[in-house]
Order: C-alpha cells, then sequence, then structure tokens
C-alpha cells in the first residue's frame, strides 16, 4: 500500500529519529506542502554533486572492482549553476535531500513527469529498500536530441513510499522475518554525494556460483627487440 | 629603434606572454571547476590584471618611442610589475587547486560568513590555497597589497579586492572536515595583520600594554626590539587561537590538540617550551580553556569525556612556573619574559579578542538545545538535523565532533556489530562518514538559512 501524505508527514514529525518507523527527508524546502507533497509522493531536488563519464582509455568497460573510480569524473555545481547534460548523454547525481527509510517502508524513485516530457529520464534502478540512509544516486539520462541545462536545487523526480507486508505474513519459513532482520549494505551507506557503482571482480563473483574458468581481457604492452615485437614481461 | 628601446620592447614582450598565460590561466580554471567566492573574485582580479597590464605594454612602448626620456621610468615600472607578478604567480596555481571538491567548501563559507561580523573586517573574504606542506598557514598579504597600491599607479584597470586574506590547508586534509576547524586560527592571523594595518585602537591599545610592561624589565634599546620581536609573534598566536574559540568554540580546542598531537608539541616536556616563534602549548591551552570557561562553553561540554578534553585540562593544568623559554633546542631565554607575558600581555590579549568578536552566548545557548538531537541523528546514521527548525552550523560541528570523539564506536557497533569496533579501517571509514554528515549538515544549514531569509524579504 502507497504511504499517503499524511501518513508520510506523520512518520517525519510524530517518531523520533532512533526509531523504526521514522521516515527522514531533509532539507525540505517549501513555502507550501503542496509544493513538493503529493497525496502519494514527496517531489526531491538535484543535488550540486555530479559524477560524469570519463573517456576510457580502452574500448570497453568492465565492470570489475577498479570501476569505482576510472568510469566518472566528479564535478561540483554550486546552487545557481548549471550543468549541460548533452544530448544521449548520461551521467550520475544525486538528491540534495537525505532520505532514511523506516524499516517498515521500501520506497521507489519516479522521474518527475514534467522533467520527463524534456526527455530527460531519471532512475533505471529506482527501487529503495527499508532502513536506507543517503541522498539517493540518480542515473540521469538525457535521451532527447539537444542538450538540456540541469539546476541543482530544481525539483527532479518523486519518491514514492510503500509499506512491505508485516513480518507475521512472512511465517512458515525457517526464522520469522523481522524489520530489523532487513541489513545494511555497507557499501552504499548513507552517502552525500553520487556513489559510483561498487563491484567485485567478475572471476570472485563467478567462483560463488562455482565457476572456475573466467575469460579476461589483458592489456599488454610490445616492446621491439631488434629481432622483432615482444610482449614486454614487466608491464602490469 | 635605439637599443634601449629595443631592449624594453623584449621586455614587455616577455611580460606580455607572461600575463597572457596568467589571464587564460585563470578563464581556463574558472571554466572548469567552481571556487568559493573569494577565489573567484582573486582569479577576476588576475585576469583584469593581466588585460590592463598588455594594454599599458602597448601604450607604454608606443610613448616610449617618441619620448626617449620615458625610457628609465618605464624600466622602474617593469621591474616593479615582474617583482607584483611574482608574488601573484606563488598564489595563483595553489588557489586553482583549491577547488570546492577539494576543500570543505561549506565551512569556508562558514567562516567567511562569521569574519564579516567580526569588528572592523565587514568586507573580508578569504581565499583558500592548498599547500604541499603538513601545516596549516596564513599567506601574509600586506607585501602584496602595497605593491597592489604601487602597480594600480600605473596599471589603474584593476583594484585589488579589499580585505582579501590567504589561507593555506594541507592538500591531502582538504575532504576532511574536523582537523579544517585549524583555519580559524589562521584566519586569526589574517584579522590580527588587517586590524594592525588599519590601526585599530585596540591593537594600538594591546602594543601600548605590551611596551609599558616590556620596559620595566628590558631596558636597551636593542634587547627591547629583539625582544619585542618574540613577544609579537607569541602575541599573535594567543590571539589567533582565542579569536577561534570565540568563532568556533570547543571544537577548535579539539582540533588543535589533535593536529599538535600529531606533530608531537603535547609532551608534557615539549609542552612547556617557550619558543621565540609560538608560546608553549601548555599555556596555548591554559588560555583555552579559560576562554572557554568564562564563555560558558567548558560547562556546556562538561559530561563529555574525551581524551582529547582530558588533555587540554591537563596541559592548562600545569602550573606557570614550569614554562621555560628556550631560544634554541638547549639554551635557556630570559624567564622573566615568560612571566611578564603571562602576567600583563595576555590580559591585554584577552581584551581585544573580547571587543573584536560577537558574544557567543547565543550560540552556547543554542548548542545545549540542539546537542541531543544532532548526536540522536548521528547514532542513528543520518546527517545532523531537526524536523522541526534550521540547526545552527555552529551546534552541528561542536555537537557532532564531541560524539565522534566519544561515541563512534557506539554507531559502528550499531551498524556493523562489535568486531568492527576494533577494525582500524571501518573506524576511519566511520570517520569519514560522520564528517560527510556533519559537512553536509553544515550546507543545509546554510541553504534553510537563505531560503528563510528569502522568505523573510518576500521574495518567496
Amino acid at each position: 500500500m502507497v504511504l499517503s501524505r499524511q501518513e508520510i508527514l506523520d512518520r517525519m514529525e510524530k517518531f523520533k529519529v532512533d526509531e523504526e518507523q521514522n521516515l527522514v527527508i531533509t532539507p525540505l524546502l517549501f513555502k507550501d506542502k503542496n509544493d513538493i507533497f503529493d497525496a502519494d509522493s514527496v517531489d526531491l531536488r538535484l543535488g550540486c554533486h555530479f559524477l560524469l563519464p570519463k573517456t576510457l582509455d580502452q574500448p570497453y568497460f568492465s565492470p570489475d572492482r577498479s570501476s569505482a573510480t576510472m568510469l566518472h569524473t566528479r564535478v561540483h555545481v554550486p546552487l545557481g549553476q548549471f550543468l549541460v547534460v548533452p544530448a544521449h548523454q548520461t551521467i550520475l547525481g544525486a538528491t540534495l535531500e537525505f532520505i532514511k527509510l523506516p524499516s517498515d517502508v521500501s520506497g521507489q524513485v519516479l522521474t518527475k513527469s514534467s522533467v520527463a516530457r524534456t526527455f530527460i529520464v531519471v532512475e533505471t534502478a529506482p527501487w529503495i529498500h527499508p532502513r536506507y540512509r543517503g541522498c539517493l544516486t540518480l542515473e540521469i539520462a538525457n535521451v532527447s536530441n539537444t542538450p538540456v541545462l540541469l539546476y541543482p536545487g530544481r525539483l527532479i523526480c518523486q519518491l514514492v513510499l510503500m509499506h512491505i507486508a508485516p513480518a507475521n505474513v512472512l511465517k512458515g519459513s525457517d526464522k520469522e522475518t523481522q524489520p530489523s532482520d532487513v541489513r545494511f549494505d555497507p557499501n552504499y551507506f548513507g552517502p552525500v554525494y553520487p556513489e559510483a557503482p561498487k563491484f567485485r571482480d567478475p572471476q570472485d563473483d563467478l567462483l560463488r556460483i562455482g565457476q572456475t574458468n573466467v575469460a579476461q581481457i589483458r592489456r599488454i604492452r610490445l616492446k621491439h627487440s631488434g629481432k622483432g615485437w615482444r610482449e614486454r614481461s614487466d608491464y602490469p | 629603434m635605439s637599443n634601449g628601446l629595443a631592449g624594453l620592447v623584449h621586455d614587455a614582450a616577455v611580460l606580455h606572454r607572461f600575463v597572457d598565460f596568467l589571464e587564460e590561466y585563470c578563464k581556463e580554471q574558472k571554466r572548469s571547476q567552481s571556487y568559493v567566492d573569494a577565489s573567484g573574485l582573486f582569479f577576476d582580479y588576475v585576469e583584469k590584471l593581466a588585460q590592463g597590464i598588455k594594454r599599458m605594454l602597448a601604450k607604454e612602448i608606443d610613448r616610449a618611442a617618441r619620448f626617449p626620456n620615458r625610457l628609465p621610468l618605464l624600466r622602474r615600472q617593469f621591474l616593479t610589475l615582474k617583482y607584483y607578478l611574482r608574488l601573484l604567480h606563488a598564489l595563483l596555481k595553489p588557489a586553482a587547486d583549491a577547488h570546492t571538491l577539494t576543500i570543505p567548501a561549506p565551512l569556508i563559507d562558514l567562516a567567511s560568513e562569521q569574519i564579516q561580523r567580526v569588528d572592523s573586517m565587514r568586507n573580508s573574504k578569504i581565499v583558500i590555497l592548498l599547500t604541499p606542506e603538513f601545516m596549516y598557514f596564513q599567506e601574509p598579504h600586506t607585501r602584496i597589497k602595497e605593491q597592489a597600491t604601487i602597480v594600480e599607479s600605473f596599471v589603474p584597470d584593476a583594484i585589488f579586492p579589499s580585505q582579501l586574506g590567504f589561507i593555506e590547508l594541507p592538500y591531502s586534509q582538504g575532504p576532511s572536515f574536523f582537523t579544517n576547524l585549524a583555519i580559524y586560527h589562521e584566519i586569526g592571523h589574517f584579522v590580527f595583520e588587517e586590524l594592525t594595518r588599519m590601526a585599530h585602537p585596540g591593537v594600538q591599545a594591546l602594543r601600548s600594554a605590551t611596551n609599558s610592561s616590556l620596559k620595566k624589565i628590558f631596558h636597551g634599546r636593542q634587547i627591547f626590539a629583539i625582544v619585542r620581536r618574540i613577544v609579537d609573534d607569541w602575541i599573535q598566536e594567543i590571539f589567533c587561537d582565542l579569536f577561534a574559540i570565540r568563532l568556533m568554540g570547543p571544537a577548535f580546542s579539539f582540533a588543535l590538540v589533535e593536529i599538535l598531537g600529531m606533530l608531537g608539541f603535547l609532551s608534557r616536556k615539549a609542552a612547556v617550551k617557550f619558543s621565540p616563534t609560538h608560546p608553549a602549548s601548555a599555556c596555548r591551552f591554559a588560555e583555552h580553556v579559560n576562554m572557554l570557561e568564562e564563555d560558558s562553553w567548558w560547562n556546556a561540554i562538561s559530561d563529555i569525556h574525551a581524551d582529547q578534553k582530558d588533555l587540554l585540562k591537563r596541559l592548562s593544568d600545569i602550573p606557570r612556573t614550569s614554562y621555560r623559554f628556550y631560544v634554541d633546542d638547549n639554551t635557556l631565554g630570559s624567564q622573566s619574559l615568560v612571566e611578564a607575558f603571562v602576567d600583563f600581555v595576555i590580559p591585554a590579549i584577552r581584551k581585544l579578542v573580547r571587543e573584536i568578536t560577537p558574544s557567543p552566548a547565543r550560540a552556547v545557548k543554542r548548542f545545549q538545545e540542539a546537542r541531543q538531537g544532532i548526536e540522536d541523528c548521528l547514532r542513528a546514521g543520518v546527517i545532523p538535523h531537526s524536523p522541526s527548525k534550521n540547526v545552527d552550523p555552529i551546534s552541528i560541528i561542536n555537537s557532532s565532533f564531541c560524539f565522534c570523539l566519544t561515541s563512534l564506536s557506539d554507531v559502528i557497533e550499531k551498524f556493523e556489530g562489535h568486531a568492527g569496533t576494533s577494525d582500524v579501517t571501518k573506524q576511519s571509514l566511520w570517520t569519514k562518514r560522520l564528517e560527510m554528515w556533519t559537512m553536509k549538515a553544515v550546507e543545509d544549514s546554510q541553504i534553510l538559512q537563505r531560503f528563510r531569509t528569502a522568505q523573510s524579504h518576500g521574495l518567496i
């Protein structure tokens, strides 16, 4: 069931921050509640930090341990400035608001309809788990044929919140699941800037399913030794 | 064209290339990065200066060709320009490195806003520089301003921004938050230099009090001059510490304890040593505690049990009779100089600091009201905030730093389990997280403040 505006407000105001039912969305900037609250959602603003794709020095991208640093360049755009997203380009941004979800609530981030009509698409992995804390990383794609300006501080997406099934529904499994059993992902805990993806190396992931033979592309450097080109042994 | 003129044209061309580079460099930095306001002002100034110099070079060389008697004057002006550009050159690259991704920009914005509330510092702004040294510095600016004034007489296009200060941050500390509170001490140096430059009555009074107390002990003219120079340095250090405490509160003292501890200045033996440039750490911390007590901060943090606070108290309790002045590592200096400084000069410094800085009484009260809420937020893994009101940045910083010193392991245990509390990597990661949350909370508080101000002015 989707949380109504009143329940969202109640959870923000009536519960203390250390209570499981408490919801945090901060900072909230509005003159009138209608500015950001709909009957069933809250609008969120674009933050000031971005990760822009780097031009790679190799013809492919392999999601592995090194990808957190090799894929993006960090950029700060203060309030009042804008960022140009070229046509058909993708970037990572983050919400200005820091979110804490209650233990019995999941969330979904959707592009604001007015933004979507400029062919800016926010989020392709929009699900937020209960007890999540942090600013939300937004995958932003300009799928239009023209560059689009993004202003930090403007409303960009909406957060829809939903109750998860109560614990007693899960009875019958080996152990009754409680909201407190929802684990924190230490990799993505409490970010305030957009987060680059964090991967393990593919061979480590595949070993978990018993695969012991994994293909890999290796970069080599050649050296001419007088008798022809040879692979350099000292090249990492 | 005479030989003299040919040489001058060559010189002018070299200068032209140099300033052309500086102009392009400034433009490039502004295009590619974001900076705090003061850095932007500094780049604008250098750009305008470069354009002005290029115009001046073209015009003056043309005039010199027609009036050869102008050549000596032009040569002197070129020398002045070269010297001044060398000073600016040394500042430009460290300022360019200090963009908003490499410095704690919300803290710099907060500090800039606070010093504008200090007596006679209404227009002051701080340019941040990143230094390779592992220490915080203030770049003395009086010489730069003097040169800027001379240059303005023949390149009138660019006016050096009034009350612009330069503070250096170690590049490795840029992204951290709490240790960077040390910049408040360096800002104190900037303020002291500005007040001295404008002959502020409070600084004049401090100078007279110092002179009269030293003259009673040191009679020879030469010895007095030497002693005076040493005491001037001591005065500045104590002034800057007290200035920082008045603006930031106990968080500054904790940050200084961390930094001096890292540099090895806090052993009992080192802590009582006055050097020719610095008063003993014990003396400095005695003044910290004294100021914190008088401003009611000490009482407000009475329930905080942190090693840093205990150390602060232990050092401040060292009797003044233990202080020793060492001229170098092995040579003892005059004990009566230390006594005169502690008994007569320090009270005059306290008085000056109180005169020029706003009272922290409201900040202490707000801290006491907000602290529990801020700690609850951090303990719950949430950035400090309040659903009902805007929490002020000084409360956020002091409460978060106290929490970090006393309860970091609680929050690690809550989210990572008990094993995490003795894991160095996790301690480091969680300290970084708390610092990020604190910085974001300060930034949010500034955004909310601007929002409320706009609302109260009817703009929204």
